[in-house]
C-alpha cells in the first residue's frame, strides 16, 4: 500500500490487512473448512442430513480427543505411536471389569461403570508414565518407546480377550452415554469440547502451557532456566495417554462392547490431524484449537467420500496426498514469509 | 531432526568434564567397555540360541538354523532399506505398504503377461521390471518431498503409506493374486546359484556387500552420514544434500522392492498385506542392530545383526511355543530395553 493515499482507501486497506494479519495468524486450515464444508453442502447429497451431521460429530469427537494429546506430546518434541494401542487396552479392560462386577454389585450399575471408567484410565495412567518415564529419564527415542509400549499394551489387550469381543456391560453405559444424545447432541461431542476447551485455558494461561513450548523449543535452554523438566515430559505422556482412554472409553460405550481391535488407524490419523492443523514434529509448536479443526478436516472429507460412495481404498489414497500436500502448502507459505 | 533431545548436550559436556580428569587407565577401561558394548549384541545372540537350545534343541538344528538364515535374508533387506534413510535422519514408514503394492503389482503383470502367452524369460524380466519401477516411483516421491519441499519424512512417508495402501488394495481388490508363474519363483526363490546354500541367502549376500561398498567407498555414501550427522556442515561442504537426500530415499525403496519381489517368489502370489508388520520390524530391526535414529550412525553390520536378532527371537519363540500375544509383549520389551543398551553405548563412546 502506497503512504499517500486517500483516507478511504486506508480505511480500507486496513480492512484488508486485518484480513491479511488474521489469515497469517490462523493459516489456511479455517478457510478450507470451511470452503469444504460449504462445497459438500452443495454439491455432495445427504451432506447437510441431520443424522449425517450427528455422526460427523461423533465420529470427530473421539479423534479431536485423542489428536489433542497427541498435539501435547508433539511440542515436547515426542510421539506417540501407542495411542491407538492405549485405546484398545482401555476398551478391553474397563469392559472386562464392568462385565466382572456385573453379579458382585448386580443393583448398583453406576458404582459398576464408576469403577470400570477408573481401571480404563488407570491403564492408560500407567502406559503414559511407562513412556514419559523412558523418555525422559532413559533418553529414548520416543519413537521407539512408544513402539515398544504400542507392541506391548496391543499384546496385553488382545492376551486379556483372545480377540474376542467382551460384553456384559450395564445398558445405561451403553445406552445413556455412548449411544445418548444431549440436548440433540452426542455425548462424545461435549467430551471433546470439554477437553478442547481445559488443554486451551492449560496453554494459554497457565505455567503448564509455557514450560512444555520451552520444552518443545529449547530443552536445554527450559532446564536451565529453571523449568523442572523432566516432570513436565512425564506429564505430558501421561496427559496424552490418559486422553487416549477417554476416547477408548467413549467409544467402548458407543461399540457396546470392548474391542481389543479397535480403528488400528486412529494413531496415524490422531498424528495426521495434528499435523495439518501446523503442529510442528520438531516440537515447540502447536495450538488445540486447530488440531481440533484438522480432526473435524480429515473426518468430513472422510464423510463426504463416503456419501460419494467412493471406494475406502480408493480413500486412503486421498487421505495420504491430502496429509502431505497440507503441509507441503504450509511449509512453503512459511518460506515465502520468511523471505518478505 | 525429528527426535530432539536435548539432554543428551548435558550429558556431553559432563563426559567430556570426566574425560579431562580420568587419566590414562580411564581410558583403557573406557576402551575395553566400548568393546563390551559392541560384542553385546552378537554375545546375546549366541547365548540366547545355546540358553534356548537347553530346552528346545531343535534350535540348532541344521533345518533350523537354514531356516533362521533364510527369514534373515528378507529382514536384512527391509532393514538395511530403513537403515540407509535412518542415517540421513529420517525413516520410512511406507516402507511395508509398498512392499505389499510392489508384490501385487509384480503378480500382477507376471500372470498377465503369461496369460497373454508371453515366454518365460520375457515374463519374468517384466515383473522385476515393474517391482523395481514401483519402487522407484515411490522413493522419488518420498525423496522429493522430503528433499526439495522439506517437509518432515515421517509426515510424507505416512502420506505415501495411505497412499501404497490404497493402491495396492485398489488394483488387486483387497485379494491375494494367485499363480505367479514358476520360472518367477525359480530365479528368486528355489533354485540354486551356488549349491547348498539357498537363493534368499546368496542374494541378501550380494546386497549387503553391494550396500558396504556403496555406504563405504562412495561419496555419496559418505555423505549420508554427514547429512545425518550435521546437515548445515554437509551443506556448507558444498555437498548436493538435496540431491542425495532425494536419492537416499531412491535406494531405500528400490532396496525394499527388491526383498518385496523375493518374498512375492516365495509365496509365488501377489499378497496386498504381504508388508502389514514390515515397517516396524523393520525399523526395529535396524535400531535393536545399532543404527540411531538421530542419523549419522550406523552401517551394513548393525542392519545385519539386528536383523538375525529379531528373526532369532521371534524364531526361539515359536519353538518354545510361546503363545502371539505373549510374543507381541516380550518384543516390545525387548525393542525398549534394546535402545536403552543403546542409549548407554552412545554416551560412552
Amino acid at each position: 500500500m502506497s503512504g499517500n493515499s486517500t483516507s478511504d482507501d486506508a480505511a480500507s486497506a486496513s480492512a484488508f490487512e486485518r484480513i491479511v494479519r488474521s489469515y497469517n495468524a490462523a493459516g489456511f486450515l479455517p478457510v478450507l473448512v470451511t470452503v469444504l464444508l460449504v462445497a459438500f453442502a452443495l454439491f455432495v447429497p445427504n451432506f447437510v442430513a441431520v443424522q449425517n451431521l450427528l455422526n460427523v460429530l461423533r465420529s470427530s469427537s473421539y479423534l479431536v480427543i485423542i489428536a489433542a494429546g497427541q498435539m501435547l506430546v508433539l511440542i515436547v518434541g515426542g510421539f506417540d505411536l501407542s495411542q491407538g494401542a492405549v485405546v484398545a487396552l482401555t476398551s478391553v479392560s474397563s469392559a472386562l471389569v464392568m462385565a466382572g462386577l456385573k453379579d458382585t454389585f448386580a443393583g448398583e450399575p453406576n458404582l459398576i461403570i464408576l469403577i470400570g471408567i477408573l481401571a480404563g484410565l488407570g491403564c492408560g495412567a500407567i502406559v503414559g508414565f511407562v513412556n514419559g518415564a523412558c523418555v525422559a529419564f532413559l533418553r529414548i527415542a520416543p519413537f521407539m518407546v512408544t513402539l515398544g509400549t504400542m507392541s506391548i499394551a496391543t499384546g496385553f489387550a488382545l492376551l486379556l480377550t483372545s480377540g474376542i469381543p467382551v460384553y456384559g456391560m450395564p445398558k445405561s453405559y451403553v445406552e445413556g452415554f455412548g449411544r445418548g444424545l444431549w440436548l440433540d447432541l452426542p455425548t462424545a461431542f461435549y467430551l471433546a469440547a470439554i477437553v478442547v476447551a481445559v488443554i486451551w485455558v492449560m496453554q494459554n494461561y497457565t505455567r503448564m502451557g509455557r514450560y512444555i513450548l520451552a520444552i518443545g523449543g529449547n530443552m536445554q535452554a527450559a532446564t536451565v532456566s529453571g523449568v523442572p523438566a523432566k516432570t513436565y515430559l512425564i506429564l505430558s505422556y501421561v496427559i496424552c495417554s490418559i486422553l487416549s482412554s477417554i476416547s477408548g472409553l467413549a467409544l467402548t460405550a458407543q461399540i457396546g462392547s470392548g474391542q481389543a481391535v479397535i480403528n488400528a488407524q486412529l494413531t496415524l490419523e490422531s498424528i495426521a490431524a495434528a499435523v495439518i492443523a501446523g503442529v510442528s514434529i520438531k516440537g515447540g509448536v502447536g495450538r488445540v484449537e486447530m488440531v481440533a479443526l484438522g480432526a473435524i478436516l480429515l473426518l468430513t472429507l472422510t464423510d463426504a467420500m463416503d456419501l460419494l460412495r467412493i471406494d475406502p481404498r480408493i480413500q486412503a489414497i486421498f487421505l495420504g496426498i491430502i496429509v502431505v500436500l497440507a503441509v507441503a502448502l504450509d511449509e512453503l507459505s512459511q518460506r515465502r514469509a520468511a523471505l518478505v | 531432526m525429528s527426535f530432539p533431545s536435548g539432554g543428551r548436550r548435558l550429558s556431553d559436556v559432563s563426559i567430556a568434564g570426566a574425560s579431562i580428569t580420568s587419566g590414562s587407565e580411564g581410558a583403557r577401561h573406557r576402551g575395553a567397555a566400548r568393546w563390551g558394548f559392541i560384542l553385546l549384541l552378537p554375545l546375546l545372540i549366541v547365548a540366547m540360541e545355546l540358553g534356548v537350545s537347553l530346552f528346545e534343541p531343535r534350535v540348532l538344528s541344521l533345518r533350523n538354523v537354514i531356516n533362521i538364515l533364510v527369514q534373515t535374508s528378507y529382514l536384512l533387506l527391509f532393514a538395511s532399506a530403513q537403515m540407509v534413510v535412518i542415517l540421513t535422519g529420517g525413516f520410512d514408514l511406507s516402507l511395508g505398504m509398498a512392499v505389499s503394492l510392489i508384490s501385487v503389482a509384480t503378480a500382477l503383470v507376471t500372470t498377465g503377461s503369461a496369460a497373454a502367452g508371453a515366454p518365460a524369460w520375457l515374463v519374468v524380466t517384466a515383473g522385476i521390471a515393474t517391482g523395481l519401477g514401483v519402487g522407484l516411483l515411490v522413493g522419488i516421491f518420498n525423496g522429493t518431498f522430503v528433499s526439495c519441499v522439506g517437509i518432515n519424512p515421517f509426515v510424507v512417508t505416512l502420506g505415501s503409506l495411505n497412499i501404497c495402501y490404497g493402491l495396492a488394495t485398489t488394483i488387486s481388490g483387497g485379494r491375494p493374486v494367485f499363480n505367479v508363474p514358476d520360472a518367477f519363483s525359480r530365479l528368486l526363490y528355489d533354485g540354486t546359484f551356488v549349491p547348498g546354500i539357498p537363493i534368499p541367502v546368496t542374494l541378501a549376500i550380494i546386497v549387503a556387500v553391494l550396500l558396504y561398498l556403496l555406504l563405504d567407498r562412495t561419496v555419496f555414501g559418505r555423505a549420508l552420514y554427514l547429512i545425518g550427522n550435521n546437515p548445515r556442515a554437509a551443506s556448507l561442504a558444498g555437498l548436493p544434500s538435496k540431491r542425495y537426500l532425494l536419492l537416499a530415499y531412491v535406494t531405500c525403496s528400490l532396496l525394499a522392492a527388491f526383498g518385496s519381489l523375493m518374498l512375492t517368489a516365495r509365496t509365488g502370489s501377489g499378497e496386498p498385506n504381504l508388508g502389514g508388520s514390515l515397517m516396524l520390524e523393520s525399523i526395529a530391526a535396524a535400531v535393536i542392530g545399532g543404527v540411531s535414529l538421530q542419523g549419522g550412525v550406523g552401517g551394513i553390520v548393525p542392519a545385519i545383526l539386528g536383523s538375525i536378532f529379531v528373526t532369532m527371537l521371534s524364531n526361539a519363540m515359536d519353538l518354545l511355543e510361546v503363545g502371539g500375544y505373549v510374543q507381541q509383549i516380550l518384543l516390545g520389551c525387548v525393542i525398549i530395553a534394546a535402545i536403552f543398551l543403546d542409549r548407554v553405548r552412545v554416551t560412552r563412546s
